[in-house]
């Protein structure tokens, strides 16, 4: 349903995700994961056609037969909010404080061509469908009356008012507290049509779907099934940030992947985590690329595990 | 217990407590260093009629607790818990409405800020957005040494030796926090809080904000600072699991009371309280999902 082939975010001279491939079948849970600085908020934010100016994107991405990268603004606006839409991280400033909830969960209705009247009555719908206790109410208050876990569910019937086909939810559940995260987690897993769900949460991540991306330096190192890939990590960065996840038992060492991120455009040439890598070797200055050993041997197997490693685990 | 009333300088057993001679790994019997006694804390909303004055809101409804020397606590809980006032009252940066807080034998609820010097250079925090606790247009070197120029303490050679303690280079003296990764702002910001050698170093949800695999680190440092330093650690946190790394102890406080308290182990095992079973369930694992 939705296909990225070659994604390429720049800006100026900076390339900073590179040549991203992937799919999103209807139905389909898709969790992009990585650190902060390897280009996932990017990645999902030229599928909306949201960059910031001066950042461009490049390849294509078709969601249900129509292009959503490199189409004008006009068009775009036409596919933002009905075809996909998003859910962001932080819900107190991608709410306006100065309107009504009801009314921001009509407005993206309205805007989509729906008559004012049906919208407000769909609105009180939504707020009910996105579980918030007394939607009539909640309807006409202000972001700032609300908590941030209502204020997220706010978001999430935003995004789902016009029937999106793909949601894109960006750390939506980073800034609650977790037995609000658990039970906002269940519902984007009840309504989603099909989710693309960016976080650095592993955890997160392995409750909610069922095939995951790793990013790492604006480059997907792996993919695959999402127990495949947590089970049995073949990309070093993957086996890293899997390790690390696991809390040791006191007064013993956390496994912990050397150094930090770099910068944009600081990353090393060749294999973009070479130089955190205790297996770099010389070879390791060529770019592997994502491949599927399953696909290239003699017997194909092809349940899509992927990965970009010249020195793969295992 | 020792008193050092007023004269700080002239108490250098206590300013380099934790240094090996008093805390070293045989400690059977440890006293009390923080003593929280029915505390409570009402904060008033501000008003929204003429008439009546705001409502009231109970943050802490009457909490005790007690931090021994050489220990590693865990406070848990979530937003509005009550945690963050608790926290504040500990390091006497807001005073309770009623109850104690005792500091190595010495009340510290209520006291105005010039009688707690002391307190100010044993026990040091560590906040959890390295970003906004260090002061963008301050040096290292100069964010290191200020809790030393605030107590009138020479700086000397102290930076260079607190920056190598939390493993960053001599050369990060003379740069600037946005200069640094967000795991590296916190290994800055610990290097603060130890400059004065303080006994008890509290963190307030330290590796929130940070990359799985800087966490860590992160905490790795702070586990190992602990150890060499013989610090009491107060650490904060959403997490269990992060807690349950750390810390001997917990206490878990959920709207405004301490729900749970005990062996870390022991809490997370057989949880005790609905509040505290809702709070490990909620809590997503790799090893119970894969």
């Amino acid at each position: 349903m939705l296909t990225v082939e070659g994604l390429s975010v720049r800006a100026d001279d900076l390339e900073l995700v590179r040549e991203v491939s992937f799919g999103i079948g209807p139905g389909e849970r898709v969790g992009l994961i990585g650190e902060s600085g390897s280009g996932k908020s990017l990645t999902a934010l030229a599928l909306m056609g949201l960059l910031p100016d001066g950042v461009t994107a490049s390849g294509t991405a078709r969601l249900g037969g129509r292009d959503l990268v490199g189409v004008p603004e006009r068009r775009l606006k036409d596919l933002r909010g009905r075809t996909v839409s998003m859910v962001f991280q932080e819900p107190m400033t991608a709410l306006n404080p100065l309107m009504r909830v009801g009314a921001q969960v009509a407005e993206v209705m309205t805007l989509h061509g729906v008559a004012a009247g049906r919208a407000r009555e769909r609105a009180a719908e939504l707020l009910g469908r996105v579980r918030l206790p007394d939607p009539e109410r909640i309807a006409r208050s202000y972001p700032h009356q609300l908590s941030g876990g209502q204020r997220q569910r706010v978001m999430l019937a935003i995004a789902l008012a016009n029937e999106p086909d793909l949601l894109i939810c960006d750390e939506p559940t980073t800034a609650l507290d977790v037995t609000v995260q658990k039970q906002m987690l269940e519902l984007i897993a009840e309504v989603a049509p099909a989710l693309l769900f960016i976080t650095h949460d592993l955890a997160v991540v392995a409750s909610l779907c069922e095939r995951v991306l790793v990013m790492y330096g604006g480059r997907v190192v792996e993919s695959g099934p999402l127990r495949e890939v947590f089970k049995h990590p073949r990309h070093r960065y993957t086996e890293g940030l899997l390790a690390a996840s696991r809390l040791a038992p006191r007064g013993t060492r956390l496994a912990t992947i050397p150094g930090a991120v770099p910068a944009a455009g600081r990353f090393p040439g060749g294999c973009v985590f070479r130089d955190r890598c205790a297996h770099a070797t010389e070879t390791c200055a060529t770019a592997p690329a994502l491949t599927d050993p399953d696909l290239t041997g003699p017997e194909p197997r092809g349940d899509g595990h992927a990965f970009a490693c010249w020195h793969p685990r295992r | 217990m020792p008193s050092h009333a007023g004269t700080p300088a002239a108490d250098p057993a206590r300013i380099t407590a934790g240094a090996p001679a008093t805390a070293g790994a045989a400690d059977p019997v440890r006293e009390p260093l923080i003593e929280v006694r029915d505390l409570t804390r009402v904060y008033r909303r501000p008003r929204t009629s003429l008439t009546r004055p705001g409502e009231a809101v109970h943050a802490l409804k009457g909490v005790s607790l007690t931090v021994h020397r050489g220990e590693r606590f865990g406070i848990v809980g979530e937003s509005g818990s009550g945690k963050s006032t608790l926290l504040r009252l500990i390091c006497a940066l807001d005073r309770p409405t009623s109850g104690s807080v005792a500091f190595a034998g010495r009340e510290v609820a209520g006291l105005p800020e010039r009688s707690l010097r002391f307190l100010r250079r044993s026990l040091q925090i560590v906040f959890q957005d390295p970003m906004s606790s260090l002061d963008p247009r301050m040096r290292v070197r100069d964010l290191v040494a200020e809790p030393l120029v605030a107590l009138g303490e020479p700086v000397g050679g102290r930076v260079a030796e607190l920056l190598d303690a939390v493993g960053l280079p001599a050369s990060a003296a003379g740069r600037y926090p946005h200069q640094f990764s967000g795991g590296q702002r916190q290994r800055i910001a610990i290097a603060r809080a130890l400059a004065p050698r303080p006994e008890v170093l509290v963190a307030d949800e330290p590796v929130s904000a940070l990359d799985v695999s800087v966490r860590g680190q992160i905490l790795n440092l702070l586990a190992d600072l602990a150890d060499e330093l013989g610090l009491t650690l107060v650490f904060v946190s959403h997490d269990l699991a992060v807690v349950r790394h750390l810390c001997e102890s917990v206490a878990v406080v959920h709207d405004g009371l301490i729900v749970e308290s005990g062996p870390v182990d022991d809490v997370w095992e057989a949880p005790g309280h609905p509040y505290t079973r809702a709070l490990l369930a909620a809590v997503p694992t790799l090893e119970g999902l894969l």
